[in-house]
């Protein structure tokens, strides 16, 4: 007992020195420092999430990207309506339809001091193109090979004519890595100790808390504007705000519609919102079977919703009403089909009389649960909105995950609410899931006129010729309605008044755009 | 000891049936192949990856290949991280247990006065104001009482920072929230532990041979009424890790549950693995430590 007796006391006295340790510091603390606060050399960038790895192969987060592209630099960088920008090349020309030359700059220099060559380009995306098992393998394997000419020049093969081969090289997975140092370090030191060409060196990364990068004093380009960035992890909504009202943070990404107000009534800090290329949409089957079958009941549901009424209500007006997926900045975008929508749900209940529905029809619509912003509340609205119009929905209303699972199953019922992203800017992606063969299962969409445009345009090397089949495309897509769009979604952010900062469609973080008022 | 060995060695099924169960809910709770990529991924582009990340084998197969590699101490690759998932385990002990001992200071700082409080003046109106908090401080959502503590410490009054980990003063409101939950479970512990005490014949010896109150009380009553106590705090650990998951979250705390939180988001399959497996073996550690600490405390109590 006595023994038991006095290491409890022990316990007790240790604890209690802890405490009056903690109440001591903390005075000293408050009276100096109660809050962090970025300074004039610092950026603080608040995320939802960690950025995932530093394999930049191995990862398709968004978020991530628009960190790595402070560090790394791309061969090309996708100007939207500018076309395509010198990165770390110089010049590049399409030889022939497989084959791509290009010219580095000269002189640019990783992090570690090694030089820039085509040796690096060549590991690089031959790695990507090559391995089956990274994530972005999907988005490189048309790359047959590189073919090294000297040291700052190469070609780059492709299995195929690739009219999106700029596209493809501009985004996540497009940095240059160093081949030196990851063939003599290996890659568990690299994703650790990362080293790109970027403006911005590693400096620190406390994983789900904080990743710090500093100047790179010898950056090819313009020199960096900050001396210090740091990337926080703040997963939590309302916490993200409450270090952006407090000054913790400069810019917080991902605002909860709810927490617009809470932002615009604090004086130093204002609220964006800026297009994204996500799109919500219905996906509907076309096949023999389904009620969807019939284009005059697809085109009463789309009479039927109101766009603009999701769009103000439930998201707080951060969205764009949309008839087309490829929205303006993409490659092919056909600008008539954005920012206008159809509701007329007279004229649908016409539709749906016409098509032999006149005492209302019964179909089903499967939704997502927390994979978008506010989901569930646009399903179970449209599901409101459809009921005025006589058609009864159930709703199946189902967690990521499982929704995941028949969705990649394609065991979907009538139609089924989701929202593509693209981070390829190119009509391709956007529509390629409407061509015949992949469409099976999910909407089964068969339009011969639309699938030669698909077709011949997926491998036209005639830009021009190749922009007018995906606008064509467009307009069949828009009015056979295999996919009904909805709205293009809009990122809410919060901006510190301190800094300027302009959110980018790629919803890419070019720190060096960010400047100080 | 002979006790203790053969409790350890009944751990090994546990751990094992615990491998068995996350194993197939990581796997039946949806594709990971899917999970990982974007919905504009087309079948053949899962359906490689799949085949290139062993997902294709049958499950018992996976299982057994799995248990091989744990066996050898390889608890596999975090995806999310590229790394070796019991070193990114490891690497967030640390925080966790920083985080976790300070609940536990929290939770005794509160407990323990007002839980002898309420006993001594037991039915009285401090007693029904203690045993009402108690009951609210058990209610509150730790989720809530975290976003109102950032709302009325850090972003009103700005005397803490709102969230992260950094110097002591990040600590204090994550421990508070988490300590609270605690707290309460505590006060009402050591409130009924004290009355059954104080009840007892050997205090009123004590108080019949002219010792004073306070002596009574903090000498002879509540070393006594320690003893169940102390083995509640031992027995918390799985509440603090519970508590843990949702705290580290509201407040960006590094820790082992934002990882665990994240890596079934992500479906980050060796993280939850070797993460779950950890804790299991924590909870299992911290009751025998419960039974040792008992016996230390309660010479009474004999294991053959």
């Amino acid at each position: 007992m006595k023994k038991g007796l006095s290491i409890l006391l022990l316990v007790f006295v240790l604890i209690l020195a802890a405490c009056s340790k903690d109440s001591g510091g903390s005075d000293k603390e408050q009276g100096e420092k109660p809050v962090e606060k970025s300074d004039s050399k610092t950026l603080v960038v608040g995320f939802g999430t960690d950025v995932t790895s530093f394999d930049i192969h191995n990862h398709n987060t968004t978020s991530t990207e628009a960190v790595h592209v402070n560090m790394f630099n791309y061969l090309v960088k996708n100007g939207g309506k500018e076309g395509f920008l010198p990165d770390l090349a110089e010049s590049w020309e399409n030889v022939d339809d497989t084959t791509w030359s290009f010219k580095l700059k000269e002189g640019v220099k990783f992090h570690n001091g090694e030089d820039l060559t085509a040796d690096d380009v060549k590991f690089t995306l031959e790695r990507v193109a090559n391995d089956e098992t990274l994530l972005e393998y999907g988005s490189y394997k048309q790359i047959k090979e590189v073919k090294v000419k000297s040291d700052y020049e190469f070609d780059i093969i492709t299995h195929a004519p690739e009219p999106a081969l700029l596209n493809r090289l501009s985004r996540i997975g497009s940095g240059i890595l160093p081949k030196d140092y990851i063939e003599s370090e290996g890659w568990d030191t690299f994703v650790n100790k990362p080293v790109g060409t970027g403006p911005y060196k590693f400096k620190d990364w406390k994983k789900d808390d904080r990743l710090t990068l500093e100047a790179n004093n010898d950056y090819f380009g313009e020199a960096p504007k900050w001396e210090e960035v740091v990337f926080r992890s703040i997963p939590e909504d309302s916490t993200r705000v409450s270090e952006l009202l407090t000054g913790g943070i400069d810019i917080a990404v991902n605002i909860p519609p709810t927490d617009v107000e809470r932002i615009d009534a604090t004086e130093g800090v204002t609220v964006k919102n800026s297009p994204t290329q996500r799109v919500m949409m219905l996906v509907l089957r076309t096949a023999e079977g389904n009620v969807t079958a019939d284009p005059l009941v697809r085109e009463a549901i789309d009479l039927a919703i109101d766009k603009q009424a999701i769009v103000d209500s439930l998201l707080g007006g951060a969205g764009e009403v949309t008839r087309t997926r490829v929205t303006p900045g993409n490659v092919g975008a056909n600008e008539s089909l954005f920012g206008t929508s159809l509701y007329d749900p007279e004229k649908a209940k016409e539709l749906l009389a016409q098509a032999g529905y006149a005492d209302g029809l019964t179909l089903t619509l499967s939704a997502p649960n927390g994979r978008y912003l506010k989901d569930k509340e646009t399903a179970e609205l449209m599901v409101a909105m459809l009921a005025e119009v006589g058609i009864t929905v159930k709703l199946e209303l189902l967690e990521w995950s499982a929704f995941n699972q028949k969705y990649t199953e394609r065991t979907f019922n009538d139609m089924f609410f989701i929202g593509y992203g693209n981070s390829m800017f190119d009509a391709s992606l956007a529509l390629d899931r409407l061509q015949f063969e992949r469409a099976k299962g999910e909407t089964d969409y068969n339009n011969p006129e639309t699938e030669k445009l698909l077709i011949t345009a997926e491998t036209n090397m005639n830009l021009d010729e190749r922009v007018e089949q995906y606008k064509k495309a467009q307009e069949f897509i828009a009015e056979d309605r295999p996919q009904i769009y909805l709205y293009q979604l809009q990122a809410i952010t919060g901006v510190n008044d301190r800094v300027d900062f302009e959110p980018r469609l790629d919803e890419m973080f070019y720190v060096d755009t960010i400047t100080l008022k | 000891m002979k006790y203790f060995l053969l409790n350890v060695l009944k751990t090994i099924p546990v751990l094992l049936l615990i491998t068995l169960i996350v194993f197939v809910l990581v796997r039946v709770t949806g594709d990971p192949v899917s999970m990982m990529l974007p919905e504009t991924a087309t079948d053949e582009e899962r359906e490689s990856l799949k085949e290139a990340l062993g997902f294709n084998e049958p499950l018992p197969v996976q299982y057994m290949k799995y248990l091989g590699d744990l066996v050898k101490g390889d608890f596999g690759e975090s995806f999310r991280y590229d790394m070796d998932a019991l070193d990114l385990v490891l690497e967030r002990l640390p925080a966790t247990f920083q985080l976790a001992i300070a609940s536990m200071i929290v939770a005794i700082i509160i407990s323990v006065p007002l839980g002898i409080l309420s006993a001594v003046k037991r039915n009285s109106f401090m007693d029904l104001f203690i045993t009402g908090g108690a009951v609210l401080g058990k209610a509150m959502p730790s989720f809530w009482l975290g976003i109102m503590l950032i709302l009325m410490f850090a972003v009103n009054l700005q005397l803490f920072p709102v969230s992260g980990k950094g110097g002591l003063m990040h600590l204090i409101l994550p421990a508070i929230t988490l300590g609270t939950g605690i707290a309460a479970e505590m006060t009402r512990l050591i409130r009924s532990s004290m009355l059954e005490i104080l009840g007892q014949d050997f205090i009123r010896t004590a108080r019949s041979k002219g010792l004073r109150e306070s002596i009574v009380v903090n000498k002879h009553a509540f070393r006594n009424a320690l003893i169940p106590v102390v083995t509640i705090m031992a027995l918390q650990t799985s509440t603090l890790i519970g508590g843990t998951l949702i705290t580290e979250t509201v407040f960006a705390w590094p820790g082992l549950g934002q990882l665990l939180v994240q890596a079934v988001n992500l479906r980050d399959m060796s993280v939850v693995q070797a993460a779950t497996l950890l804790i299991a073996v924590f909870v299992i550690l911290s009751n025998l430590i419960a039974d040792l600490i008992y016996r230390l405390l309660d010479p009474r109590i004999k294991y053959d």
